[in-house]
C-alpha cells in the first residue's frame, strides 16, 4: 500500500477514534495533498517553508526534473572563470532528509485545474489539493529568427537557466581568437534578473582582461538604457573595462545567421561577433503557459499577491520569476524565495482555518560581482498595500552601493551561501 | 485548541514511526505563524530562523539577544549605525515590524 494512503487513513481512523470530526480545519492541513511545482529559488523555499510553518504536519511533494540545484546567481562568475559549476551546485536530498519533503525526480507535462491533477512525463498522474507552480522562465526562441536552430546547434548559447550552457558558454569565451568580440544581447525588460546581463559583460570582460586583453565585450540593448544599477555599471565599464566594453542602448536583435555569426538587428546595421550570447523575449515556464495561469499578455500569470495564488485557477500559486511582478518588483531569486515564505504561510494559514496574514512583506537585496572581487548591490522592501491589492516599495527604503567593494564582495558570497542553505538545506 | 485537533496527529505519527510526514508537532495559533513570516524575510541573508552559515561570509546575528538585535535595527534604521545593505533595508520596516524580528530571532537565553 502506497505509505501516503496508509498514513492518511491511520490518522483518520485516529481522529475518529478520539471522536474528532473529519471535517476539521486542523486535519485538512494534515490530509491536504500539496504539489510543488519545479524545484528552484521559489519551489524549493516553498517546499521547505510549507514543512517549516505547519510545523512538519503538512505533506509536501515535490516535482523537479534536475538531479541537483545549479545556482544562477553567481553563474556569471563561472562564465568568467573565476568559480566553477561545483561551487554554485547544491544537491536536492537534504529537503527529503532533513524537512520530510517527498521529492519525485521527474517534470509534469500537464495539469488539470479542473479535476486537480497533474501528470508528470513519465505518464504517472499525482492528484492535489493545493499546488505551488515556480517553473521559471521559458524562452521564446522565435522572438529571434534562426534562434532556435542556433541554439540547438550550441552556436549561440543563452546561459540563463544555469546548467550545462555556463560550463558551455566559459568554454567558448576561453576559446576566442585573440582580440575577439563577444556580444550579449537584452531583450526588452521585464526578463530574468534586470542586472544580470550587464553583470556577465564585466565577468566576461574580466576574464578577457587576464587572457585576452585586445578582446572586446559589446552589449547590444533592446532597452532605452542600462535597466538596473546603470550608472555604478557604465562607471565601471568606463574605468575598470575602459575600450574593452561597448554599451549599444536601443538595440534590439531580431535575427541570427549562425554560419557567419552575424546578428540583425531592427534598426541599425548587422553585427558580427565571435561569441553570441543572445538572450531572446522571456515568459513564464512553459507549464505555466499552458495550463493557462500567463493570464497577463499570454507571457506572465497574475497572482493575488496576499497568497500568490493564480487569478486564473484556484488553488494553483505561482511563484518567482513567472508572474507578473508588482511594480518595482524584480525577477530574482531573492524575491522567488521571498514570495514562496508567504505562499507557504498563506497556505497553511488556509488550510488551518485562519485568515491569511493582511500585511506580507517582501525584500530584495541583488549583488553583481564587476570583477572577480568588487560588488554592487541594490536593495529594496516591499510592503503590502491592502487599498491597492499589490506590493509597494517604502518611500526611503532600499537603494544601491555607493561604489564598487570587496566587502560587499564577501557579502555576496555570504548571501548565496545563507540562501542557498534557506531554500535547499 | 489546536492542540486538541493535532495531538492524534502526532500520536499516528509516534506510532506508525517513519513515516515520511511525521515529525514535531505543536500548536501555533495565526499570530505567531504571521510572526515567523515576517522574521523569515530575514532569512534569505541570515539563514533560516537567524542561524546563518558559519563562515560563509556574511555576519551572523544569532549570537544577539532580542534586545541587542532591536538596538542595531534601530540604529541601522536612524541612520546611527553605518552599513552596506541594512540601513536601506531597516528603512523599510515600521518599528513594530524590527520588534516583532528582534523578538522572533534573538538569542533565547
Ligand atoms: C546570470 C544570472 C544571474 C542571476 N543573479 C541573481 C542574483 O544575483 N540574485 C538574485 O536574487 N537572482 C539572480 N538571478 C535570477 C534568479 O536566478 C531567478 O530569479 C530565480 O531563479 C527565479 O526562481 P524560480 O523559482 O522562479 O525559477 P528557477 O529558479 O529557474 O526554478 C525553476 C525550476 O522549475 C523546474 N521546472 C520547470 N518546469 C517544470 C515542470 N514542468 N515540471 C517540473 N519542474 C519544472 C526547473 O527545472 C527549475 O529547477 C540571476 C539569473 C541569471 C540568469
Amino acid at each position: 500500500m502506497d505509505r501516503r494512503h496508509f498514513i492518511g487513513q491511520s490518522a483518520a481512523a485516529v481522529g475518529l477514534l478520539a471522536g474528532l470530526s473529519s471535517q476539521t480545519k486542523a486535519a485538512n492541513l494534515q490530509k491536504a495533498e500539496i504539489l510543488v511545482i519545479g524545484g528552484g529559488y521559489g519551489g524549493a523555499t516553498a517546499a521547505k517553508y510549507l514543512r517549516l510553518f505547519s510545523n512538519n504536519t503538512a505533506r509536501v511533494t515535490l516535482i523537479e526534473p534536475n538531479t541537483s540545484f545549479i545556482s544562477c546567481p553567481m553563474s556569471n562568475l563561472v562564465i568568467g572563470g573565476s568559480r566553477t559549476i561545483a561551487e554554485i551546485t547544491s544537491p536536492y536530498d537534504t529537503l527529503s532528509k532533513r524537512h520530510g519533503i517527498k521529492i519525485i525526480q521527474d517534470s509534469v507535462s500537464s495539469m488539470d485545474p479542473d479535476k486537480k491533477t497533474v501528470t508528470l512525463a513519465s505518464g504517472k498522474t499525482l492528484r492535489y489539493d493545493k499546488a505551488i507552480v515556480s517553473p521559471g522562465i521559458s524562452m521564446n526562441f522565435k522572438s529571434v529568427e534562426g534562434l532556435a536552430q542556433a541554439n540547438k546547434d550550441g552556436v549561440t548559447l543563452q546561459a540563463w537557466k544555469a546548467g550545462p550552457e555556463t560550463v558551455a558558454l566559459h568554454k567558448q569565451l576561453a576559446a576566442m581568437r585573440e582580440g575577439g568580440t563577444f556580444a550579449i544581447s537584452i531583450p526588452e525588460a521585464p526578463y530574468r534578473c534586470p542586472p544580470g546581463p550587464y553583470e556577465r559583460a564585466c565577468q566576461v570582460a574580466n576574464y578577457l582582461q587576464q587572457n585576452n586583453p585586445k578582446g572586446k565585450v559589446l552589449i547590444l540593448d533592446a532597452n532605452q538604457d542600462v535597466v538596473s544599477k546603470g550608472a555604478l555599471f557604465k562607471k565601471v565599464w568606463a574605468e575598470q573595462y575602459a575600450g574593452m566594453i561597448e554599451y549599444r542602448p536601443k538595440s534590439n536583435v531580431i535575427g541570427v545567421d549562425a554560419k557567419t555569426k552575424t546578428l540583425k538587428l531592427e534598426v541599425e546595421d548587422d553585427v558580427k561577433a565571435d561569441v553570441l550570447n543572445i538572450l531572446p523575449q522571456m515568459a513564464a515556464g512553459e507549464i505555466a503557459i499552458k495550463t493557462g495561469l500567463a493570464n497577463s499578455n499570454g507571457r506572465w500569470a497574475n497572482v493575488n499577491f496576499l497568497n500568490f495564488e493564480s487569478t486564473a485557477r484556484k488553488d494553483i500559486h505561482v511563484l518567482g520569476d513567472a508572474i507578473q511582478v508588482a511594480p518595482l518588483m524584480p525577477k530574482s531569486g531573492h524575491m522567488a524565495n521571498q514570495h514562496a515564505k508567504v505562499a507557504a504561510a498563506a497556505i497553511v494559514a488556509e488550510l488551518n482555518g485562519w485568515e491569511i496574514n493582511p500585511a506580507p512583506v517582501l525584500t530584495n537585496t541583488c549583488y553583481s560581482f564587476v570583477n572577480n572581487r568588487e560588488v554592487v548591490h541594490v536593495a529594496s522592501v516591499h510592503q503590502y498595500n491592502a487599498a491597492e491589492k499589490t506590493f509597494k516599495t517604502v518611500p526611503g527604503s532600499g537603494g544601491l552601493s555607493p561604489a564598487p567593494s570587496i566587502l560587499e564582495g564577501i557579502y555576496a558570497w555570504g548571501w548565496a551561501h545563507n540562501i542557498w542553505a534557506d531554500s535547499l538545506g | 485548541m489546536q492542540m486538541k485537533y493535532l495531538k492524534p496527529i502526532l500520536v499516528t505519527s509516534a506510532l506508525i514511526g517513519l513515516s515520511h510526514w511525521s515529525g514535531l508537532s505543536f500548536a501555533q495559533t495565526a499570530d505567531q505563524l504571521y510572526k515567523r513570516g515576517l522574521a523569515a524575510t530575514c532569512a534569505n541573508c541570515h539563514g533560516t530562523d537567524g542561524k546563518g552559515v558559519v563562515d560563509g561570509g556574511m555576519p551572523l546575528i544569532n549570537n544577539l539577544t532580542s534586545e541587542q538585535m532591536l538596538a542595531k535595527l534601530k540604529a541601522y534604521k536612524s541612520g546611527a549605525l553605518e552599513g552596506t545593505i541594512m540601513p536601506q533595508l531597516a528603512k523599510g520596516y515600521s518599528d513594530e515590524q524590527l520588534t516583532t524580528i528582534a523578538n522572533q530571532l534573538g538569542k533565547k537565553q
